[in-house]
């Protein structure tokens, strides 16, 4: 497959995102590998339920693996209903069920029976839209994962600190004071602690909620730039606003309204040449 | 000018000024500022009222207990109660030896079927040696009775005089001159008045010695026990330990005897540390009274420990269950019913436990499958253990509604974070969840053993009101005693004192005491919830 030379602009009339002055998306290129990426999360027919309320409509959409798939749309259109439901965090709010339809993982249904949602959460990982390290030391917070799994070997727990933290790209930052509390830490640097504490655990997928949605535009560059490097180990599912972030950091792009899926393609498509007049709209900035 | 201009709109007044309705010259405003402010200066002048009348009543104490503590040496009561440590030790002993008997009597009778006579008859040897052991002090009880009496009456000629001498001066002060010299007092000469007593010193300290003799002698011939029993012999050989130490005792009180002048000053600290490590309060007694906080604070520290030992968990626990496991229908079933606990009058709660509790927890402890908890079976219905089984009940709506709270203070985004990283339920509670609530809690149990050390309409109905510490070296047992507590003194003796009196005083500082324990863990309180706020961020 021919990888694309010239990065591709789009023009757009306005944008919500960080960076009002500048008026193009870079799109990032195709997966630099180039070989068609398998998939890892089928969604079929999934129907999802608040209490009496339906905030998911039939959705069916094939995930790809080692790939950034990103979810944009307006607020309330069910982008992190959709990411929460992929590692059964809904469970936690009472009221919720899914009426139809079913998430599988590499052929297994998520919501099956025999499925242990802490197991789950294990294999995915999740990061939130706010940062929110424990009230304890950053070496502390990084191996909570593996302590709760019951590792108590130093060596162990050193090694997978120091890796972690580099894989979030913090080590070099925080490697004298691993012992200091993680709520000291800047904004940015705690949001990369955050995924840190989640690498940790070595899942296969990542989750990330508007992981930059309380940054300001440097410590985004950052862990936009991280994202990039994760994507070799990991799947990573992100929901943003920003549709400069989609366009910069993504493989593939959802579009959802109203709890439905509008539009899914390539970034490029959805950006460039959407198929839909609802998305073309919305990644203009008509509306959203 | 042409003539369809518009002439300009007439300029609107600016005006900002305005008369303000006044009240007493003062603004709304500033009404409003002096009325909440006077209630807030109210408040605080209340509490340094308080805090000063309570100093006040109760600094008199020192200069009161030291004229007391001056009498009781002056007066020769100190000089007897050497005579009767000795006496009072020798009947300790002598109940030691009828303890044993009465044990090996139940296991003659009881474990091995001996009819009662033949129990006696056994034990014949046993009771002849008590018989003489328990008469060898009589020489030295004579003296102390003899004495005490003497004492007694120089205590109650001085508190005459002293009656006489301030109805003289009441006399005086309302100018009544005439009646102030018919009253008649008399200056009491202590030194001759003690000399009786004090001359007595050579004759006790040789009676003294002839019973140490007499039970260096009989001692050897203690007699074992029939064969048949067991576990007897560490008893008898402590019993001879236990005379040993007796025996060594007696030149020390001889010397303290020879030693004794009744004119040494009694320090200042005397008065204060005899009040705040005295191990006796005993009031209205015919001898010498005595205000010695310890056992009503050992009392109040006991029914706290064991009504905080079950309240912690419960509340606690219950605080963690309403938080992170019940439904939403559940919560509003079980908050209030936990709160409403509160609403109960202790009074209401204190009867209960003299018609219900008391006499359960005794039935409970006399069930023979239950004799393997320390302290069963007990006897005494009302007791530490009751009182504080149910100052438990009040303290548990306290920690509860403050551990939830504390609980609800976690926030939310800490729990989603352990739970996307695999944690259960029970490892997010325990790892992150009580963590950092852990400050909050720890306030909540703080200000619940508050509510329990002041509590004390409970205590006094059901604590049993023993002024006594409880015997420890038996272990748990001592819950299960009868105690008595700083609240419950206060309520109970406050009533039927003299205003003025050293009694009145003494109830007044057990008052302060009671204050500081307050003001003691109030702040510990404020300062962990101050730590708190801080690690939350």
């Amino acid at each position: 497959m021919e990888t694309i030379s010239t990065t591709p602009t789009v023009t757009v009339a306005s944008s919500s995102g960080a960076t009002p002055a500048s008026r193009s998306f870079k799109v990032s290129s195709a997966p630099s590998d180039a070989q068609p990426a398998e998939t890892l999360i089928n969604i079929e027919n999934f129907d999802f339920y608040y209490g009496a309320k339906q905030a998911l409509f039939d959705i069916n959409l094939k995930l790809d693996d080692k790939r950034v798939t990103a979810f944009i749309g307006p607020s309330g259109c069910g982008k992190s209903t959709l990411l929460r439901c992929l590692n059964r965090m809904n469970d936690l709010i009472d009221g919720t069920s899914v009426k139809r339809g079913k998430v599988t993982v590499r052929g297994i249904d998520i919501n099956g029976g025999d499925v242990d949602p802490i197991e789950l959460r294990k294999r995915v990982g999740m990061v939130f839209q706010k940062s929110n390290p424990f009230p304890k030391s950053i070496y502390e917070n990084v191996i909570y994962g593996l302590r709760i799994q019951g590792e108590t070997n130093k060596t162990r727990l050193d090694e997978v600190v120091e890796k972690s933290l580099r894989g979030a790209a913090l080590w070099d930052e925080v490697k004298d004071r691993l012992h200091e509390s993680g709520l000291g830490l800047s904004g940015g640097q705690q949001q990369r602690l955050c995924i840190a504490r989640t690498i940790a655990v070595s899942p296969e997928i990542i989750l990330m909620d508007e992981p930059c949605s309380a940054l300001d535009p440097i410590a985004t560059a950052k862990v936009e730039e991280l994202i990039h490097d994760l994507k070799k180990e990991f799947t990573i599912i992100i929901v943003t606003h920003s549709m400069q972030q989609a366009a910069r950091c993504s493989d593939k792009t959802a579009f959802f309204y109203m709890g439905k899926l509008v539009e899914y393609a390539d970034t490029r498509t959805i950006f460039m040449n959407p198929a839909n007049p609802q998305t073309e709209a919305y990644v203009s900035g008509r509306f959203g | 000018m042409s003539p369809d201009a518009i002439p300009p709109p007439p300029q609107k007044p600016f005006v900002i000024q305005k008369a303000r309705t006044r009240f007493f010259g003062l603004t709304l405003d500033e009404t409003i500022r002096v009325f909440f402010g006077g209630n807030a200066l109210t408040a605080v002048v209340v509490l340094a009222l308080i805090t000063f009348f309570l100093f006040r009543e109760g600094s008199e104490f020192f200069g009161q207990n030291r004229e007391s503590i001056t009498l009781y040496r002056k007066a020769g009561l100190e000089y007897v109660d050497y005579m009767r440590a000795q006496q009072e030790s020798h009947t300790a002993l002598t109940r030691y030896l009828f303890d044993i008997r009465l044990r090996a009597f139940k296991q003659l009778t009881q474990d091995q079927g001996l009819p009662p006579a033949q129990a006696n008859e056994q034990l014949a040897d046993l009771d002849a040696f008590a018989g003489r052991y328990s008469d060898t002090i009589e020489p030295v009880r004579g003296f102390v009775s003899e004495l005490t009496d003497v004492a007694v009456a120089i205590k109650e000629k001085y508190t005459v005089n002293r009656d006489a001498e301030k109805e003289r001066a009441q006399f005086l002060a309302a100018g009544m001159t005439a009646e102030a010299a018919e009253v008649k007092t008399k200056a009491i000469d202590f030194k001759a008045e003690l000399a009786p007593l004090v001359g007595v010193t050579p004759a006790y300290v040789e009676a003294a010695n002839g019973v140490a003799a007499a039970i260096k002698e009989m001692l050897p011939s203690l007699p074992k026990l029939p064969a048949s029993t067991s576990g007897f012999a560490e008893r008898l050989e402590r019993f001879q330990e236990l005379n040993r130490q007796y025996l060594a005792t007696f030149p020390e009180t001889q010397k303290k005897l020879e030693a004794w002048d009744f004119q040494k000053p009694v320090p200042t600290l005397d008065t204060f540390t005899g009040f705040i490590f005295g191990k006796d309060w005993k009031t209205a007694s015919f001898w010498q009274d005595w205000y010695g906080v310890v056992p009503l604070f050992v009392g109040s520290l006991m029914v706290s420990v064991i009504a905080l030992f079950m309240a912690v968990p419960l509340g606690v626990g219950a605080a963690i269950y309403i938080n992170q496991f019940a439904s939403a229908r559940e919560q509003r079933l079980v908050k209030p019913a936990i709160e409403f606990i509160s609403a109960i009058p202790s009074v209401v709660l204190g009867f209960f436990g003299i018609a219900v509790l008391g006499q359960a927890l005794r039935a409970l402890s006399q069930i023979e499958a239950l004799s393997w908890v320390p302290g069963f079976p007990f006897s005494e219905r009302l007791n530490a253990l009751t009182a504080g089984c149910l100052l438990a009940l009040i303290a548990v709506p306290t920690i509860f509604t403050l551990a939830e709270d504390a609980l609800n203070n976690v926030p939310r985004a800490f729990k989603e974070a352990s739970f996307a990283l695999g944690a259960s339920r029970m490892q997010t509670i325990l790892r992150i969840i009580v963590p950092a609530s852990l400050s909050g809690i720890v306030s909540a149990i703080l200000l619940g053993l508050g509510r329990v050390i002041g509590e004390t309409m409970v205590v006094l109905l059901c604590a049993g009101n023993r002024i006594a510490i409880p015997d420890f070296t038996q272990g748990l047992t001592a819950f299960m005693q009868p105690v008595h507590t700083m609240t419950g003194i206060i309520a109970q003796e406050m009533g039927e004192v003299v205003r003025g009196e050293i009694h009145y005083r003494a109830l007044f500082m057990v008052g302060l005491v009671l204050f500081f324990i307050a003001l003691l863990i109030n702040f510990l309180a404020q300062k962990i919830v101050r730590k708190y706020r801080v690690s939350i961020g």
